[in-house]
């Protein structure tokens, strides 16, 4: 029998809100429907195949840095350079760095911005797509910092995108080497103090700003244990931050070469393709870490290491409890959390089982709206319900901004928040208003019934008091502001 | 325009402006400080010599060339120091006792990314990206937890310097039209009916809104060129801090300041952004009336210019800068600086004011002596590894 509840319920809380007429698809088989988008797959959608590979990425912004430098070296030459350059001087001089900076990236980021809205908002996969959203949050590289902006959309699709539903221990691997994570957490910085690089400096590869790393960089390193792998309560000691820092010495990518690369191959390569292991800058040794002993030479070190790491207990409490918190509730259920780790565990870190576990439990279903939605899964939410086809260039993205919550630019290496206090706040909330006041107004016509959206997104989960209140509004637009405004929309 | 402060004064008038800021709190019983902080940030590297020029230093004509400050373009301050004539406001505060401006002043960066400079600045951490929390809510999660939200920023999302575990509060001028009073009437029945969080935060947005309204910022655009009226935020950020249950520090950025090219001198680019400054501490003091004299606004950049201009008629990154400390409680009326020189030989690797005075220690000042951080949270959880630094004294009347 079509249980229209749970599909409403499936609908919001794993993916982004139905489009219309996809409730009752999904309401033949709620949890079989949410299922059957856990397995891993190397298809794409469109619009993020088409988006530049990371080597292309990498590439522009090494010429930018170059550039800022002939900006900061030599203003003297400003009127040749303008010349050669083809603008006139009076623009070159009005471009100030951060503009130059903004102007060089913002149509990348912003393409990339627009294809992960259009993907989520457009997909008959949305359940993956959260998932896509969520593990590039828990592998967090921002647009934030300078150095890695053009890299979070190539990062998401290379070292992401392949592992959802497949092995935990495969996706942590391809993050750590992909240089989106190498380059935000500074591990091609990083050199070991007994390295030949450390002994001979001429060795040690040169930064863009032409000076050499002298010694270990322990960010990467932490961040694996304390945000990707066991969490900050995940019986590490400093001791093993270093340690583990020191295994991972020498983990690059190709950067001496990446001219070359892009010429030869026309930028095709994947961000996995690019990593490098660079011996001279490794610390040689075995290490001890988390209690074992590592004395395998080169890259094998630091892979054997984070396989064991992935496979530690603490990794699977810790996935479990982020897994249970963003899809049943920020405190979520120990009964849940126990089930979901011992899923983890026993399929050897299988993503796929592990969120089956999720699915399969009672708590997900038990309580709707416990969850209060991120700007952005609620602005997927509205753009799904509306059925829009196409999103033109920068839509929403002001908006996200102003709702607190610019896509690829979490503020830390911590990503975004995950529990409402975050998000359920008086000035965000109150830009969700206006948002929900804009969209309203754009599709307000005389043939579009509020109610209409409203059942085909929220079927039965539409509280009778928002029926009235959608009614009762004194225009379409105000219907649909208020439907769009309505708790059930923003909670899932 | 029918509006959301519309719809305000009649909510108001029902229950009381201050408890429908923050209804879902009540911290009556905490001990509640009357002291304020403003802080200003000045993203872009500000030319300090441009904006408090060391006019009688000897080199400072030569050394500057076309964009030197005449006589006729400044308003002095002592023998060697003046505020650039864009700075009439400040001037007055300065006569007044309000303002000290503070010279040849630096973080302990030494390097010229913006980027990293400004997280060095407001994180406050030795080297950039070296902590994800900022040196504001440090300092305020080291006070008596005495109001709901004990800081504001004047932005979509808090800046660094207010990040943190010490709650804070956003609030940014719409970009979005308005939401019709009868519409949020009819959202505020539905929430109240439904769901009691979403009632409490958009009361608390109303009561934010009402707190923030009349002061223009709503309607303020980002004009061509950057130049940005910071005044009605600026009033805002008053409002704000005037509520009997708001916050007690308040932080506001301001961009525009990094002048490669043409900068100007007693007119052009650099002189309207610091007319622009000028004008907002002007209309924050205005707003404030009364409680100015329990307040204390600190003006800072990420670091400093070259001395000298480049061949484009403006300046480079360079190292120490200027920065200011006013307001009703400073112990103002005077320069605080351990002046370099300008000489060829004074300058930091022969291109940039000298830093001489730590900018931390200013702010460690304050913030022990204004706020009454305790030393022990300064030297630590505020600007780590910063025990060295000792706080600035005598800032503060009394």
């Amino acid at each position: 029998m079509p249980d229209m509840n749970a599909a409403a319920l499936a609908a919001h809380r794993f993916g982004f809100g139905p489009r219309p007429g996809e409730l009752r698809t999904i309401a033949g088989d709620p949890r079989g429907w949410v299922k059957s988008q856990l397995a891993p797959t190397q298809a794409l959608p469109p619009q993020v195949a088409a988006l530049p590979a990371a080597e292309d990425d990498l590439l522009a912004f090494g010429r930018w840095l170059v550039q800022r430098r002939l900006n900061n070296g030599n203003a003297q030459q400003l009127e040749q350079r303008a010349a050669r350059q083809g603008v006139s001087q009076q623009q070159l001089q009005t471009l100030t760095t951060e503009q130059d900076f903004v102007q060089s990236f913002r149509e990348r980021v912003s393409t990339a911005v627009g294809a992960r809205l259009e993907a989520a908002a457009l997909s008959d996969a949305p359940v993956r797509e959260r998932l896509v959203h969520f593990w590039s949050n828990h592998f967090t590289v921002s647009t934030i910092k300078p150095a890695a902006v053009a890299l979070p959309p190539s990062f998401e699709k290379d070292a992401i995108r392949p592992h959802v539903g497949a092995k935990f221990a495969d996706m942590l691997l391809a993050s750590s080497k992909h240089p989106g994570m190498i380059i935000y957490l500074d591990n091609w910085l990083s050199i070991g103090p007994h390295s030949i690089a450390a002994q001979r400096p001429e060795r040690a590869r040169r930064l863009p700003g032409g000076q050499r790393p002298t010694g270990i960089n322990e960010n990467l390193g932490r961040e694996i244990l304390e945000l990707h792998t066991l969490g900050v309560h995940g019986g590490y000691t400093q001791a093993d931050v270093q340690a583990l820092a020191a295994v991972i010495t020498g983990w690059t990518y190709e950067r001496a070469r990446l001219p070359e690369l892009v010429s030869i191959e026309r930028g095709t390569r994947s961000g996995e393709q690019l990593f490098e292991f660079d011996d001279a800058a490794h610390e040689p040794g075995t290490k001890i870490l988390l209690g074992r002993s590592y004395s395998q030479g080169g890259v094998e070190q630091g892979e054997a290491a984070l396989r064991d790491i992935a496979g530690r207990p603490a990794c699977a409490q810790f996935i479990a409890t982020k897994l249970c918190r963003h899809y049943i509730a920020d405190q979520p259920p120990p009964t849940a959390v126990e089930r979901v780790a011992r899923a983890f565990v026993h399929s050897d870190g299988d993503l796929r089982t592990t969120m089956e576990a999720v699915v399969d439990g009672p708590e997900a279903w038990a309580t709707p709206f416990a969850k209060f939605k991120q700007p952005e899964e609620y602005a997927v939410t509205l753009l799904r319900a509306a059925n829009v086809q196409t999103l033109p260039p920068n839509a929403g993205v002001g908006a996200l901004v102003a709702m607190g919550q610019r896509p690829y630019a979490a503020p830390g290496p911590d990503g975004w928040a995950d529990i409402s206090d975050a998000w359920l706040t008086a000035d965000l909330v109150w830009k969700r208003l206006e948002f929900a006041q804009r969209f309203a107004e754009r599709l307000a016509r005389a043939d579009v019934n509020p109610i209409d959206i409203g059942e085909a997104s929220l079927g039965p989960l539409m509280s009778s008091e928002t029926r009235t209140a959608v009614q009762r509004a004194e225009s379409p637009e105000q219907g649909l502001a208020i439907l769009f405004a309505a708790p059930e929309m923003q909670r899932r | 325009m029918l509006n959301r402060r519309h719809l305000l004064a009649g909510a108001a008038g029902a229950a009381g402006a201050a408890a429908l800021t923050f209804p879902a709190f009540a911290f009556g019983q905490a001990q509640a400080t009357d002291k304020r902080l403003l802080v200003v940030i000045l993203r872009g590297a500000m030319d300090g010599l441009a904006a408090v020029p060391p006019i009688g230093d000897p080199n400072y004509a030569s050394l500057r060339g076309a964009i030197a400050l005449g006589h006729g373009d400044i308003l002095p301050l002592d023998a060697t120091f003046a505020l650039h004539m864009s700075l009439p406001k400040l001037k007055a505060m300065y006569d007044a006792h309000e303002l000290i401006a503070i010279h040849a002043a630096a973080t302990g960066y030494r390097d010229r990314s913006h980027f990293d400079g400004q997280n060095v600045l407001e994180s406050g951490g030795v080297t950039p990206f070296s902590r994800t929390d900022g040196w504001l809510n440090a300092a305020l999660g080291a006070l008596p937890h005495s109001r709901p939200d004990m800081g504001v920023a004047l932005s979509a999302q808090a800046p660094l310097v207010l990040r943190g575990p010490t709650p804070v509060a956003t609030w940014s001028p719409s970009v979005l039209p308005n939401v019709g009073d009868d519409t949020v009437q009819r959202l505020m029945a539905l929430y109240d009916a439904r769901d009691p969080q979403l009632a409490n935060v958009l009361h608390a947005a109303m009561g934010a809104n009402a707190v923030a309204m009349d002061s223009g910022a709503n309607g303020m655009t980002n004009a061509s060129g950057g130049y940005r009226q910071i005044a009605p935020l600026a009033q805002v950020a008053a409002r704000f801090l005037k509520d009997q249950t708001g916050p007690i520090a308040a932080v506001m950025d301001m961009g525009g300041w990094d002048t490669h090219a043409n900068q100007g001198g007693a007119q052009g680019t650099l002189a309207r952004n610091l007319a622009l400054l000028d004008d907002g501490v002007g209309a924050f003091k205005t707003e404030m009336g009364p409680a100015w004299a329990n307040t204390a606004v600190i003006i800072v950049t990420e670091f400093g210019r070259t001395a000298a201009p480049n061949g484009a008629g403006g300046t480079d990154h360079g190292t120490a800068a200027a920065a200011f400390l006013a307001g009703g409680a400073v112990q103002g009326g005077r320069v605080l600086a351990d002046w370099p020189g300008l000489s060829a030989s004074a300058l930091y690797q022969n291109r940039d004011l000298k830093p001489t005075v730590d900018i931390r220690a200013v702010i460690k000042g304050v913030l022990a002596d204004h706020m009454r951080v305790p030393n022990a949270a300064l030297d630590s959880a505020v600007f780590p590894d910063s025990a060295s630094v000792r706080p600035a004294q005598s800032l503060l009347r009394g």
